[in-house]
């Protein structure tokens, strides 16, 4: 009794902050155990896209109905699959039956030997069905590992160049003539008049900057420069790339450069677009449906054209993101998650719904004689850029899977901020001037990329057995 | 019962509270550390894959100029931190602790509310207000000094580690200040009144009665500033988009590791890394237990 009324004293004496505290924890504790416990699925989808998901559902409902086969549907960031899977694949947990996964995330997936890779080997299924020879071919490399792929691709995403034809018309210049970058700056040239008097050129003739390395991998992958070799060998202190780094430096520097920052995301950035700030930019076909949607003021001014090449008959286009769809091996039903899989990615359906809702062209080429892709596009000037997307694809560049990619990259656009802050410096302009120091550049980044690779002891294994047995 | 049997009953009680706490550190903090450990002698590279390797790691470490290059930026935070942010937190505190001061509640919740709305909120707006020709900061300085140019300053390419400490600044001075207001509003006041009779100007009240009040808090604020510097990653991770920024200008320790063990799958290579961070970590609170020690035992 004593003990009991000692214990009330005590209670008692509580601030009130703990009563409100007592009392928090038991109505949420009393809500969540009365919670309806989620019905869960037989299979589950984690995706990054919303858009993706909104163009999945419909299908997925359909098929559940007819093979009763249940598929949950999880939506959340890039950053929290990719910890979530590689939580999985390391400690060899349960992760998901499929897993949507962006291009910058795929390299680390890939890391370590083949047979160590967390997704399922689909290169034989893919030969058996026929589905291999269905797919645009080098849409397959950034998901492929020795010649296996571990994914199917969700999209193609060739480049193009978008251009202001409202102020290019109005100019009577006729930007498609240009087939090469000289002959396109050449032509634009008239459009960098300061016309207003406010000491800058009213026009620039293209949206580039040497901080942008997502830009700068586009181009360089345009122009036949590789980082790396399909085998994964560092190929960045290449005579190709030093060049390609030394011109697209050129566009940026001295009194008069071609080339001008213009944020991609910001809403400043939007307001230069509107402004006609740069009359070209980098558009790969994702890009269309973005400006449509954040960049409204654009609409009817803008025309696309194929990239102009770097030299005379060279490549018109490039390749900038990519999405895949995976199939962890700890998935207990491989044989279901792959029939989701065709039907999410291979279906006519979602390629015509990808098209029209994001400006995505499908990768599978059965697909593309879809009248959708035929359509005008009123934002574009009713211009058939679905088809015109489509005639290049083909043509997009190869990309390496190699972990090491991301910081190559990163070293690469690093380099070309002090190749340009060298030719601002000493008054450099031209290729042949920049090209020795371009040189020296890349060979620093490509060592440090050796470095980084020596440096672990499987990477090492690959880049000495690459450098002995002649890999190309 | 005996008083021996209510000794163990007390134990085994004792013993019953500690629990979850014991395991939930052990899971959460004993093993990951032993675990770390284990994998600093080891090298990674995606699932599956671990070899041992003793203390390579730790020597490619000590001669992998990036790593270098990141204890060099992250000190430089951290000086930063120093030498301009808790001064101006200080002089805040002073200014918002006078009498004299009208509306000192809403100042001071000005000054803190950074903190309130989260360090990721506050880098994205950093991101915003230094931004090129659009930014906040490049339009103020164009419209001051009446320059155009100005709009092209390039901060998060050209002045990463100034952006780093110009945004921590805004995000911590108010959370700094705060401590000091503390240590200000608890000077013995006798003593302020007995140097004010003693005929002390401003200068002198500072230097011999408030300095050696706030001495104790100020020290916990230095150490407290320089091992959250230490640990700096959230802010050049989401200014830099995680890349280190130009010639890794913004590359800090923690970012290194992030980097090492997520982008390129070291694990073991990102243990090592830790392992050093902590060692200077643990180095820090040894000196800070010193010192805040040595101010007990002075009289």
């Amino acid at each position: 009794m004593q003990r009991l009324s000692n214990t009330i004293l005590a209670l008692r004496g509580l601030s009130s902050g703990v009563w409100v505290i007592a009392t928090l924890l038991i109505v949420s504790a009393f809500f969540v155990l009365m919670r309806d416990p989620q019905e869960k699925g037989d299979l589950r989808f984690w995706l990054f896209s919303l858009e993706h998901r909104k163009m999945y559902i419909p299908l997925i409902e359909r098929h559940e109905q007819t093979t009763n086969i249940k598929l949950d549907v999880e939506l959340m960031s890039i950053p929290a699959i990719q910890s979530r899977m590689m939580s999985g694949f390391f400690g060899g947990l349960p992760t998901a039956d499929l897993i949507e996964i962006e291009r910058a995330v795929a390299p680390q997936v890939f890391m370590g030997p083949t047979e160590a890779i967390g997704l399922h080997d689909l290169t034989d299924l893919l030969i058996e069905e026929g589905l291999l020879e269905q797919l645009n071919q080098p849409s397959l490399a950034p998901w492929s590992v020795d010649g296996r792929v571990f994914g199917l691709p969700h999209d193609v995403h060739p480049v193009m160049l978008a251009y202001r034809a409202d102020i290019t018309e109005a100019a009577g210049i006729d930007v498609t003539q240009a087939q090469t970058w000289d002959e396109y700056f050449e032509l634009l040239r008239p459009l960098m008049a300061d016309t207003d008097g406010d000491g800058k050129p009213d026009h620039t003739p293209l949206s580039f900057w040497y901080t942008n390395q997502d830009m700068i991998e586009t181009l360089m992958l345009q122009g036949d420069g590789q980082l790396f070799t399909q085998g994964g060998t560092p190929t960045i202190d290449s005579e190709r790339n030093a060049w390609l780094l030394a011109k697209m430096t050129t566009w940026c520097v001295g009194s008069d450069p071609v080339a001008i920052y213009v944020d991609e995301w910001s809403a400043a950035g939007h307001r230069d677009k509107v402004d006609g700030l740069a009359i070209g930019y980098i558009a790969p076909d994702w890009m269309c449906s973005i400006w449509k949607m954040h960049v409204p003021g654009l609409d009817g001014k803008l025309k696309l054209m194929p990239l102009p090449a770097f030299e005379q008959g060279g490549r018109r286009t490039s390749v900038r993101g990519g999405t895949m769809l995976g199939i962890p091996k700890t998935t207990e039903q491989f044989d279901r998650a792959w029939e989701y899989a065709k039907l999410l990615y291979t279906s006519p359906e979602v390629a015509r719904e990808l098209y029209r809702e994001v400006d995505i062209i499908s990768p599978v080429r059965s697909l593309w004689d879809d009248p959708v892709y035929d359509e005008p596009d009123p934002f574009y000037m009713n211009q058939r850029k679905g088809r015109m997307y489509i005639e290049l694809a083909p043509e997009i560049p190869l990309r390496p899977s190699s972990p090491y990619n991301k910081q190559a990259a990163i070293d690469v656009r690093d380099a070309m901020g002090q190749l340009a802050k060298f030719a601002e410096e000493n008054r450099l302009y031209t290729i042949d001037e920049l090209l020795p120091r371009a040189r020296e550049l890349l060979a620093g980044v490509q060592r440090q990329t050796e470095r980084r690779m020596a440096r672990n002891a499987f990477a090492a294994e690959d880049l000495a057995a690459a450098e002995h047995g002649g890999e190309e | 019962m005996s008083a021996g049997g209510i000794d163990q009953k007390r134990v085994l009680f004792s013993w019953a509270m500690l629990a979850p706490f014991i395991v939930l550190f052990t899971v959460f903090v004993v093993y990951p550390l032993i675990q770390s450990a284990f994998l600093a002698a080891n090298q990674t590279f995606g699932p599956g894959t671990r070899t041992f390797v003793g203390t390579k790691n730790f020597e490619l470490l000590f001669s992998d100029p990036v790593f270098w290059k990141s204890i060099t930026n992250t000190f430089i935070y951290a000086m930063g931190s120093l030498f301009i942010q808790l001064p101006l937190a200080f002089a805040l505190a002073l200014a918002l602790n006078s009498q004299k001061l009208r509306g000192r509640g809403i100042y001071r919740l000005i000054f803190f509310s950074p903190q309130l709305m989260g360090l990721v909120f506050v880098s994205i707006l950093g991101a915003l207000a230094f931004e090129k020709r659009a930014g906040l900061v490049n339009q103020a300085i164009a419209f001051i000094l009446q320059d155009p140019k100005y709009l092209e300053i390039d901060w998060l390419q050209q002045h990463v580690m100034a952006t780093l400490i110009l945004i921590s600044l805004w995000l911590y001075v108010g959370f700094n200040m705060i401590y000091f207001l503390a240590a200000l509003q608890s000077v013995d006041k006798s003593l302020m009144e007995a140097s004010e009779i003693d005929g002390a100007n401003a200068w002198g009240k500072l230097r011999h009665v408030i300095f050696p009040s706030v001495k104790p808090v100020a020290t916990f604020v230095v150490l407290l500033s320089m091992i959250g510097s230490l640990q700096l990653f959230e802010l050049p991770y989401i200014l830099l988009e995680n890349s280190g920024g130009p010639e890794n200008s913004g590359l800090t320790i923690v970012m290194y590791l992030y980097q090492n063990g997520f982008d390129l799958g070291d694990l073991g290579y990102a243990s090592a890394i830790g392992w050093v961070l902590a060692i200077i970590l643990i180095g820090l609170a040894l000196v800070q237990v010193k010192l805040t020690r040595a101010q007990e035992v002075r009289p």
